[in-house]
């Protein structure tokens, strides 16, 4: 997230570019990790089932760095206005995005369990919420790098159709299930697989909440437009 | 010569500032000092004045008792309300002005006599009280500042052998000991060290249950702590003013949030 101005310490501005690119960086992985999660999941690709969670660890890394580098910040150059809030809110992100890569791992280390490759169930549903949490996620990130607090907005808001796709993919998986009991094994996976990707694009919406503070100081409202309801 | 009512009571109100200033402007000489400010100093709070040097705050400061007019080529225009009257209108007494408006400076400035003597020697010039009164008053002023269990020992002592953090803390006794409404502090601390620093800024806490309070500060952690309301003057303007909290958070003008953040020089 650049800023249109430069700080008369050019140290200082250094270490908020080291900040940007840890965050950059780790939302790159993330997506990557997203990615390889769904195709996993959805072409039964074997290598991309295994390389999503082996990211992880560069993940953590990653946030740990992030986490150590903002303590710095704070401790010796007590940042201001925007600053604080870039600074503080890194390290929010941060957060966020480590556990979107969790979210994938997780996703990814399902894709080839047997019950899944064998199993009778279409994964349309799957396959559009999949696109649809890529899709918001890569504008968050596209928000993010280009603080843009527009665009922000835009993609917090439009989380509400994931909702909506988790919601009856929800309905018609429970109705799998209670037209045949052999269903279960099955569904239940593509339940976890549906809650971690409805996960990430909360997490996604976080994101963009933060890019807005950051950028504009004012925060969006706290009750977020949401899609889907279970009554 | 027109007397200023001597009330201490500025109204319990908060809502009414305890000083007003209205489309002021001021010269030295040619130089356009200060542009058209209009600012107000809420009653019991602290109001914090930041800027680059030559912005104009401490400038600001100084028409809020009229210290400019010791200067000859100094003027100003426009209106400093405070309790009612226009204080740059002529025939204003400015010694009683400046009991009810006292000034702490960046350098202590103890007079060359006793501890005793610097609180006494302003009481003095407004009032006449019997000795024991008098002690008394030091005493309380000593307590309020927390250097009495320091110097209880040693009144007649010169203050001078002060270290410079008790110097200030003098200081500010001294300006209360007249009871004034509002207290200016130029840089108070900019001469101490950080614990000196952080006890004057406890007592600024403290005393603004009672006085209000203007104190113009080159440390922007120092207004983010002490103050209740920043205002960020540039070249003789006044940009914004706010609560510490947005202004240091999420200030509105370019030009506060690039000084702030240490964008420019």
């Amino acid at each position: 997230m650049p800023h249109e101005s430069v700080h008369t310490v050019q140290s200082y501005e250094q270490e908020l570019e080291q900040l940007r690119s840890f965050i950059n960086r780790m939302g790159g992985v993330v997506e990557r990790q997203v990615a390889q999660a769904i195709t996993a999941v959805v072409e039964h690709d074997e290598v991309a089932a295994r390389d999503a969670p082996e990211m992880d660890p560069y993940v953590d890394e990653l946030e740990r760095e992030t986490e150590a580098l903002v303590i710095r910040l704070l401790a010796l150059r007590a940042p201001m206005a925007g600053d604080l809030r870039e600074v503080v809110v890194a390290l929010k992100i941060s957060g966020d995005l480590e556990r979107i890569g969790d979210c994938a791992a997780s996703i990814a280390r399902r894709a080839m369990r047997n019950e899944l490759l064998s199993c009778p169930i279409s994964l349309t549903g799957l396959r559009s919420m999949g696109r649809l949490v890529q899709e918001n996620l890569r504008r968050t990130i596209d928000a993010m790098d280009q603080r843009d607090p527009e665009l922000a907005r835009i993609v917090w808001q439009s989380d509400t159709a994931v909702d909506e796709l988790y919601v009856s993919m929800f309905r018609e998986l429970v109705t799998y299930m209670m037209e045949d009991p052999r269903n279960i094994g099955p569904c239940t996976h593509l339940l976890f697989i549906a809650k971690n990707l409805e996960r990430i694009g909360d997490h996604a919406t976080n994101i963009s909440e933060r890019v807005y503070y950051a950028v504009t100081g004012n925060t969006l409202p706290i009750v977020r437009p949401r899609g889907g309801t279970f009554d | 010569m027109n007397k200023i009512i001597m009330d201490n009571s500025m109204g319990q109100n908060t809502a009414v500032p305890a000083l007003a200033i209205r489309d002021l402007d001021f010269w030295y000489g040619e130089n356009h000092a200060l542009k058209s400010i209009s600012l107000d100093f809420p009653t019991r709070q602290v109001t914090g004045m930041i800027g680059p040097s030559g912005c104009g705050k401490s400038t600001l400061l100084r028409c809020l008792n009229r210290m400019y007019d010791l200067y000859p080529g100094q003027r100003a225009t426009g209106e400093v309300v405070f309790d009612g009257r226009n204080i740059l209108a002529p025939g204003l007494d400015v010694n009683v002005l400046r009991s009810r408006i006292g000034m702490v400076f960046q350098k202590p400035t103890p007079f060359p006599m006793s501890i005793y003597d610097n609180i006494a020697f302003g009481v003095r010039l407004h009032e006449r009280l019997p000795r024991a009164d008098m002690d008394q008053r030091v005493e309380s002023v000593l307590r309020r500042v927390a250097l009495w269990p320091e110097v209880k020992d040693r009144l007649n002592a010169s203050a001078a052998a002060l270290s410079g953090g008790q110097q200030q803390r003098l200081c500010i006794a001294r300006t209360i000991a007249t009871r004034p409404e509002i207290i200016l502090l130029d840089e108070p601390t900019s001469a101490l060290d950080p614990i000196s620093t952080a006890r004057i800024e406890e007592l600024l806490d403290e005393l603004k249950q009672e006085f209000s309070i203007a104190i113009v500060t080159h440390n922007l952690q120092q207004a983010a702590r002490c103050a209740d309301r920043v205002a960020f003057f540039y070249m003789g303007e006044l940009v914004e003013v706010d609560t510490a909290d947005r202004m240091f958070t999420a200030p509105h003008a370019k030009r506060t949030q690039d000084y702030i953040t240490g964008r420019f020089g």
